[in-house]
């Protein structure tokens, strides 16, 4: 790869246009470069469903999915968040401790003897190396989502992505005012952001409950690459 | 209301008593029938193999024979699926197009039409036993008529309906491919005949030949002893007078 | 691997398969869990059929305008600072992506399941570039270590696996000491594996959709190796079929939706996740990402009739509820697109020359094309597929002249009255105790495994009874009863239970008492 830069434009360019002019050719059409809008799709059901759930409604849905997904679901305060937490680590077998840098673990006042928050100011490798050690993860959850039992997590200098996939055990503290129906309300929030102008992290994470495989005669093992467990603390 | 009656050519060559009791049963109903004598073959065959021409012919033949009909009803939810596939296959053809709606704007399958035109759902039949139900995938799927028979059959007296396992799997017939892939109907057909088996029922029944003719044939073939009937055999046993009376005087004809 | 995973004919592939009692049972009981699993997170939703609505709709907005919104994510993948390389065939794929590897000086590539990057045959290209590449798919990653034994379902690869076999292989290969507890397999398997993400120098992945207004692509997992693969290694290369493609985050939620219940029954994965090239600031992802889309016959797919396949989303649910798939298993298609899809799929991206069989490998029974998410029509293409074989004469001679003598007869009212007239004496050299015991062509094949009645003799046929009894006085109809009809008809009743017996048939009375007569009680043949 010893083309310069321009070269390199040049042939992109090049590259493209033939591979979609051949598209637009298979269309039966010219070329279509901007003007397409999306149209307007013939069903709402997915903005529909559970919609009009209330906020506790929406708690109680959120639970009962997280059975079906192995998490477990503990309800605490903001008071008894830190208690909360610790008995959780304890019960996880302890640290070592990774954690995003989220604001709100200072804001609620946490703290955790010899955790390693993800930053910016560490290394990649020492930030991987971190969370590759940990034992137990802790982050906030952007938004939570109560038909699948899923947390949505946004990249940000100080949470980054192996934080969710390498410690053994994972914990998600979700505000209740967070929780939302379903997917389609998160994925509507982001992409309303996006459109206007803001920009969005590298990685969106949805994640429901530990990772888990069926590749073995169909038999479900929880606990595959990503966390063995998972818990999420509603506040 | 008059009917033409769509006998279908398994029918033709192999099951006259199908044909038979469908058009008994439907004059018990009111109904008045007839039979266009032009008719042959939906033309699935030959359609299901790829061979679109030759069976336009067909399809041509059978919209010319039931041009004039008023309802046309057919002992097979295959077949009468097979003319609701005609508007799609003659799809511009400033010809047909509007003779292939027509056909399937007008074409029923046996039970359906009792259902869903008569609006009847007790005929008044009696037949003591346990029955399991094969559902066809083309009545179900393509036709999507999953509930007539049922509903029907419910009504049958002294009969005894028996769930079937895997009700939703093919029987392994799907016309030209039970003899141009044998090995794997076979293995269809004897999964299939294991769970009507073990249903331990007396009877099975549907509303399509073709299923019937392999399931039953192949467990004919095994040893696997079942009384084999069409919904229409069924739906045509009437008590002896007495009895029948008392089913007429309690409404099952009002 | 390549689309091609098998060279031996159609035939002998199914035999293997019908033969392998293990492979069938693990796939009928994976249909029949997958099956209410799959219902139950279908029902949940609510009006299913609307979703599916929904998702065709959305399919085939995208798919209109495919150039459109290929151009607009490479536009914005590149604005973010990644690249894009579109390739128009499979080779041009995987040099580009062996370039990139051989730019970087990377020896150690790790993967998470991708059929587009099977179907590129990437691995082998890598591979012969010298490098070592791992898939980390548990699944993907047992058939690797079984020297690449070839994917039987596109969502669990190694389905035709059982434990014991997975335990021999993992005992051979890795030298695995455990039992065949699956729970100690796939953790023996995230050990090794997670040294592999740690030290691999690239990533490699699929794409479930790229998601054009965000120059992103979208992974749909339950393992976690998707993110480990495009998080750790410090160049990420993502590759898509070019129709895997969605408008905006909001459009790509409704699919994942559809594809979560319909390929697994659950809500949402696991792990779902949209990724781009790494945001300044941000710690770990990829420094580098490469976006490959390919073509490889797909623009010849959306020119023909056939392109309501591009709608695809790879979710499986056609292969879990197939009848002949649930017999065969997987690697009797041939191809690592097996089952339904496989079967509509493999001949357009391999040719009829070796993939001619698998549109016939179906009765057309349609549970494919209900099942499916985004509605494509399955057992229609199928069809279509049948058409063009004949229309390019690639059917045999017998299968000809057979078929086309069909076509005249079912045509033709005379011809078929006729037929009607000679077809119980025609037969009855053929025949045992009203039963066909031989026969030509098409007959053999239906009764080497079936019994079947004989044709009825015309006078008894339905026919003549009909036109018989339109002679009776049609003004008594109504007041008769049905037995009274019965006794002015015919007492024809060429039924198949009637027919395999040899004391029944014509002449037999049928009323209530004597129902229906056993069949298989007599006359069977040995």
């Amino acid at each position: 790869m010893s083309r310069t830069e321009s070269e390199n434009r040049t042939a992109d360019t090049s590259n493209r246009n033939s591979f979609l002019n051949r598209v637009a050719e298979s269309l039966g059409r010219p070329r279509r470069t901007d003007d397409v809008t999306r149209p307007d799709w013939k069903h709402t059901v997915h903005l529909d469903t559970l919609a009009d759930s209330a906020p506790e409604q929406l708690v109680e849905v959120l639970k009962e999915q997280c059975f079906f997904i192995h998490t477990q679901v503990i309800e605490s305060t903001p008071e008894l968040l830190q208690a909360t937490l610790d008995d959780l680590i304890r019960s996880y077998g302890g640290g070592p401790i990774i954690r995003s840098g989220d604001r709100r673990f200072s804001r609620y006042g946490l703290s955790f003897p010899n955790d390693f928050a993800w930053s910016a100011e560490a290394a990649r490798e020492e930030n991987i190396r971190q969370a590759e050690a940990a034992n137990v993860a802790i982050v906030f959850a952007d938004h939570a989502l109560a038909e699948s039992g899923t947390v949505v997590l946004e990249s940000r200098p100080d949470q980054g992505r192996a934080l969710h996939f390498l410690p053994a055990h994972y914990i998600a503290v979700i505000e209740r005012d967070r929780i939302v129906p379903r997917s389609t309300q998160a994925m509507a929030e982001l992409n309303r952001r996006y459109e206007n102008g803001e920009t969005l992290g590298s990685c969106l994470n949805l994640i429901s409950g530990p990772s888990n495989s069926a590749d073995i005669e169909m038999q479900l093992v929880v606990g595959v690459h990503g966390p063995l467990k998972a818990t999420y603390v509603l506040i | 209301m008059k009917v033409s009656i769509f006998s279908t050519c398994l029918v033709d060559l192999m099951f006259p008593g199908v044909g038979k009791d469908m058009v008994e049963v439907l004059e018990r109903l009111g109904c008045e029938t007839d039979f266009p004598a032009s008719q042959v073959c939906c033309g699935q065959p030959t359609y299901n193999s790829g061979y679109l021409e030759e069976s336009k012919q067909a399809m041509i033949n059978m919209m010319n024979a039931f041009e004039h009909s008023d309802y046309v009803v057919g002992p097979s939810g295959s077949c009468v699926a097979m003319f609701h596939e005609y508007p799609h296959i003659f799809k511009g053809d400033p010809d047909w197009e509007m003779k292939a709606i027509a056909l399937k704007e007008k074409s029923f399958e046996f039970t359906q039409f009792i259902v869903r035109v008569l609006g009847i759902t007790d005929v008044g039949a009696r037949l003591e036993g346990s029955a399991t139900y094969h559902r066809s995938c083309h009545m179900t799927r393509l036709l999507g008529e999953a509930e007539t028979p049922f509903m029907l059959l419910e009504k049958v007296d002294g009969l005894q309906l028996e769930p079937l396992k895997n009700a939703d799997n093919c029987c392994g017939f799907g016309g030209t491919f039970s003899v141009k892939m044998p090995e794997i109907s076979e293995q269809m057909v004897d999964e299939k005949s294991a769970c009507v088996a073990d249903t331990g029922a007396e009877y099975l029944i549907s509303a399509d030949m073709g299923c019937l003719m392999n399931i039953g044939g192949r467990m004919s073939r095994t040893g696997k002893e079942i009384q084999v009937m069409h919904i229409a055999e069924v739906l045509n046993r009437i008590p002896a007078e007495p009895e029948r009376r008392g089913a007429l005087e309690g409404g099952a004809f009002a | 691997m390549s689309l091609k995973t098998d060279d031996r004919k159609f035939d002998a592939r199914t035999a293997a398969g019908i033969e392998d009692a293990f492979m069938r049972g693990a796939v009928g009981s994976a249909q029949d869990s997958l099956k209410t699993r799959r219902l139950t997170a279908a029902t949940a939703l609510g009006d299913w059929e609307q979703w599916r609505e929904l998702g065709q709709q959305i399919r085939q907005h995208t798919l209109e305008n495919l150039d459109y919104y290929l151009g607009q994510m490479a536009d914005n993948v590149e604005r973010r600072g990644g690249h894009v390389f579109f390739a128009r065939t499979k080779e041009e794929a995987s040099a580009y992506i062996r370039d990139v590897v051989q730019s970087k000086n990377a020896r150690k590539v790790v993967k998470s399941k991708s059929m587009v990057t099977e179907e590129i045959e990437m691995n082998h290209v890598l591979m012969e570039a010298g490098c070592e590449v791992i898939e980390s798919d548990l699944g993907e990653y047992i058939l690797q270590e079984d020297d690449w034994d070839p994917p039987s379902h596109i969502v669990a690869p190694a389905l035709h696996k059982n434990r014991k076999q997975i335990r021999d292989v993992f005992a051979s290969k890795l030298s695995y000491a455990g039992d065949e507890t699956p729970e100690h397999l796939a953790r023996f398997a995230r050990d090794i594996l997670r040294e592999k993400f740690l030290e691999a120098e690239i990533g490699i992945t699929g794409c479930n959709f790229a998601v054009a207004n965000l120059g992103a692509i979208n992974l749909v997992t339950n393992e976690g190796n998707g993110d480990l693969t495009a998080a750790l290694p410090k160049t990420h290369i993502a590759v898509m079929g070019m129709e895997r493609i969605v408008p905006t985050l909001e459009e790509m939620e409704v699919l994942d939706n559809l594809l979560c219940r319909s390929a697994v029954g659950q809500k949402l994965t696991s792990y779902i996740t949209v990724m781009g090239p790494r945001e300044p600031g941000e710690v770990d992802g990829p420094e580098e990402f490469h976006l490959v889309v390919v073509d490889n016959g797909r623009s010849e797919i959306l020119a023909s009739e056939f392109h309501e396949a591009l709608q695809c989303i790879r979710c499986g649910a056609c292969l879990n509820v197939c009848p002949v798939y649930r017999h065969i298993g997987g690697h009797a298609y041939g191809s690592i697109y097996p089952g339904p899809i496989g079967a509509v799929i493999t001949p357009l991206l391999g040719g009829y020359d070796d993939y001619k069989e698998l549109p016939y490998a179906s009765s057309l029974c349609g549970a494919c094309t209900d099942v499916c998410p985004v509605k494509i029509p399955l057992h229609e293409q199928l069809v279509m597929h049948r058409q063009n074989i004949v229309s390019q004469g690639r059917t045999g001679v017998a299968d000809r002249v057979q078929m086309k003598a069909a076509g005249k007869l079912l045509s033709s009212p005379g011809m078929f009255r006729g037929t009607l007239r000679v077809a119980y004496s025609m037969t009855r050299l053929l025949s045992r105790h009203g039963r066909i015991v031989r026969g030509p062509g098409p007959i053999e094949g239906w009764i080497g495994i079936r019994d079947m009645p004989q044709p009825v003799k015309k006078q008894d046929g339905f026919r003549s009874w009909y036109e018989k009894r339109e002679r009776v006085d049609r003004s008594e109809v109504s007041s008769m009863t049905a037995a009274d009809i019965r006794k002015k008809a015919p007492s024809a009743h060429g039924d198949f239970n009637a027919a395999v017996l040899p004391e029944a048939g014509p002449g037999r009375d049928t009323s209530v008492e004597e129902a229906a007569s056993p069949i298989g009680k007599e006359g069977r043949r040995p």
